[in-house]
Order: structure tokens, then C-alpha cells, then sequence
């Protein structure tokens, strides 16, 4: 075991106080090898941010899985260019995209479910690169799925992504941000953005599986609406063990 | 070396999904031969086992493993492919990883 674990749960607890700039602050000075993952939407403020702080220091990567949108691929480039930073793009597996679209075909999401696609193309390459960090940063926020009961922390230890015997620190600096306060940093900051949020998208994944949202609808049913919306049932209630 | 495996009651009093799977693939494999005590965590009893150890341990998820060696700290497994490959040192298969994965932390669908 990484014998400098940090303590993240009472982290967790300071840092929640904290501005997603201060916390992304502390992250680049506590960990020399991070990376930030950007999926081309949104989170393009991590960037802005973290390159605000300490530009030498921004290592961001994104996960291409083949199925984006043009306009994902043309901001990516956009924000390569713009903070004349390197972006690692990472693909799927082949082999493992070949076996299943043989098999399955094109579109198979949209008869099963979006996660064996999810899996192969986003976490499979996901977890092949931060194989090679030691912490992490991403773009999620509380208010992007309403309805479970994950709790996302600022910052956790990340016992999935971990290489065998050592850990893994992942932040979420935009944990207690809403969608409108990220959007009031990206204006006000003249952050680029991805064209698609003008044509109605608010969040933004693969070409197939997204779509605009109406007024009043949560970005959620932007994502995968031909699935019954489900709640995850292998959390311990928090409540019943504190009693 | 005892492993204790904690399985989760929900508060309907059914056992929960994940819980079910997870025992399900290691009464296939042979692996419960391997666990020395398995308990309960009943939403309904904060006093059950499982939940004083959830507790004690401060483990949100279900199922999960307490994996004891003399002389060592205790280790807490929450994902079942890891514990099977460095604690019961056997092979899983990446897709089947990866699913798990993604099950579990259903927050990067958003990545």
C-alpha cells in the first residue's frame, strides 16, 4: 500500500468549503503526475482554470470514442490551439470495438443498454490512462443526475482506477457547482465552449446517444432517453450506519 | 489470512442486486469455499453485523470484503474484480471489469 495515502474523507471535508480554483490549486500542488480529464463540453473551465494557476502544469486528456460529435472534435482542436496545451487523446481498444460491432452491430445501445459501448470505448481506455497517474481531475457535479444517491466528493480515493497496491486520488472540483455557475465562469471568463451547447445541448457525450434538451428539462434526458431512468441499489444508506 | 464477505439487506428486506451477482459469479467460480464468515448489512438494523462493520470501517458500498492477515492492517475490498485478483490471486476477464466498473460509479457516465 502507498504508504502517503491521503486521508480523502477529511480532505473531503475541508476542501468542500473551498472554490473549485482553490481546489484545483491544492490538487497541482499536491500531485505532480495529474491529469485532467476534458470530454469537450463544459469542463473546458477545469482548463481555463487550472492553466490560470499554473499553466507548466496542465496535462489533460480526453477519451475519444470514436463516436463524437464533428463539433466535439473541432473544440477539442479549438482548445488545444487556444492554450497551447497537449492534449493526450486516448482510444478504445480495437480489438475489443471489432469484436462487438461484428457481433452486435452499430447501434447495439440502443437494444441493450449504453454500457457494454460505454465500457469498451470510455472506460476501457479511460482506465488504460490513469494507469500511468496518480491523480485525477474531472468536470463532474452533484446536480448532473439527480435522483441517485452517489454522492460525488471533491475529492476521493479512487479504489476502481487504482494500479494494483497503490491508490489513486480523483477531484472533482466542480462537485458543488450547479450547471449555471459553470456557465456564469465560462461567459464571464470568455472560456471557448463547444459549439453544440448553441444548437440546445447541454450535456454531451457520443453523436448517437445525445440530444438537445427542451426548456425545463434536466440534461440527464439529453443522455440515453431510450433508457428507463434506474437507481443504483448498492449503496449503504450513510443514515443507518451513522446511527 | 480471513476473509469476511457483507452482504447488504435492503430496507424491502430483499438482498440487494449487486450483493445477488456477486455471490452468484463466486459460488461458479468455487470462490466461496474461500470466505471464512459472511455477514449481513440489514438497512432495517443499524445493530446487524454488516452494518456495524460498514460503520467501523466506513464502507458505503455493498457488497464488500474484509480481507485480515496477522500482523497487518485489515483491508476493505468494494470491488469485486480487484479482490479477486489480488487477494484470491485468480484471472477475471477485462469486459467483465470494466462493466463492473461502470455499475458501480454511474457518475462517469458524465465524463
Amino acid at each position: 500500500m502507498a504508504e502517503n495515502r491521503l486521508n480523502t474523507v477529511d480532505l473531503d471535508r475541508q476542501l468542500s468549503e473551498q472554490t473549485p480554483q482553490e481546489i484545483i490549486q491544492y490538487a497541482l500542488e499536491e500531485f505532480d503526475n495529474i491529469a485532467i480529464s476534458f470530454s469537450g463540453a463544459e469542463d473546458v473551465a477545469l482548463i481555463d482554470m487550472a492553466y490560470k494557476i499554473n499553466p507548466e502544469k496542465v496535462q489533460v486528456f480526453s477519451l475519444d470514442t470514436g463516436r463524437l460529435h464533428a463539433e466535439t472534435y473541432q473544440f477539442i482542436e479549438k482548445v488545444r490551439e487556444h492554450y497551447g496545451i497537449e492534449i493526450d487523446v486516448v482510444f478504445p481498444e480495437a480489438a475489443a470495438v471489432n469484436k462487438m460491432v461484428r457481433e452486435k452491430g452499430l447501434f447495439s445501445f440502443y437494444k441493450d443498454d449504453h454500457k457494454e459501448c460505454c465500457s469498451i470505448r470510455k472506460i476501457g481506455p479511460l482506465r488504460r490512462k490513469l494507469l500511468t497517474v496518480d491523480a485525477w481531475i474531472t468536470g463532474q457535479r452533484r446536480d448532473q443526475s439527480p435522483g441517485t444517491r452517489t454522492s460525488i466528493p471533491v475529492i476521493q480515493d479512487d479504489k476502481a482506477f487504482a494500479r494494483p497496491d497503490d491508490s489513486l486520488t480523483k477531484f472533482n472540483p466542480l462537485a458543488n457547482w450547479t450547471s449555471q455557475q459553470v456557465w456564469d465562469y465560462i461567459r464571464s471568463n470568455n472560456v471557448p465552449y463547444n459549439a453544440l451547447h448553441d444548437k440546445g445541448y447541454v450535456s454531451i457525450g457520443c453523436e448517437p446517444c445525445t440530444r438537445p434538451t427542451g426548456p425545463g428539462q434536466h440534461e440527464r434526458e439529453g443522455r440515453w432517453w431510450w433508457e428507463e431512468a434506474t437507481l443504483k441499489e448498492c449503496g449503504l444508506h450513510a443514515v443507518n450506519i451513522n446511527k | 489470512m480471513k476473509i469476511t464477505l457483507v452482504k447488504k439487506i435492503k430496507l424491502d428486506g430483499s438482498l440487494c442486486k449487486k450483493c445477488e451477482e456477486v455471490q452468484q459469479k463466486m459460488e461458479q467460480a468455487g470462490q466461496m469455499a474461500l470466505i471464512d464468515e459472511v455477514l449481513i448489512a440489514d438497512e432495517r438494523d443499524p445493530a446487524s453485523p454488516g452494518m456495524e462493520l460498514a460503520s467501523l470501517y466506513q464502507v458505503e458500498r455493498a457488497p464488500f470484503f474484509l480481507v485480515e492477515r496477522e500482523g497487518q492492517a485489515p483491508e476493505i475490498h468494494t470491488v469485486y474484480f480487484k479482490f479477486v485478483k489480488e487477494v484470491l490471486n485468480q484471472k477475471t476477464r477485462e469486459e467483465d471489469e470494466l462493466k463492473e466498473i461502470l455499475n458501480d460509479n454511474p457518475d462517469l457516465d458524465f465524463l
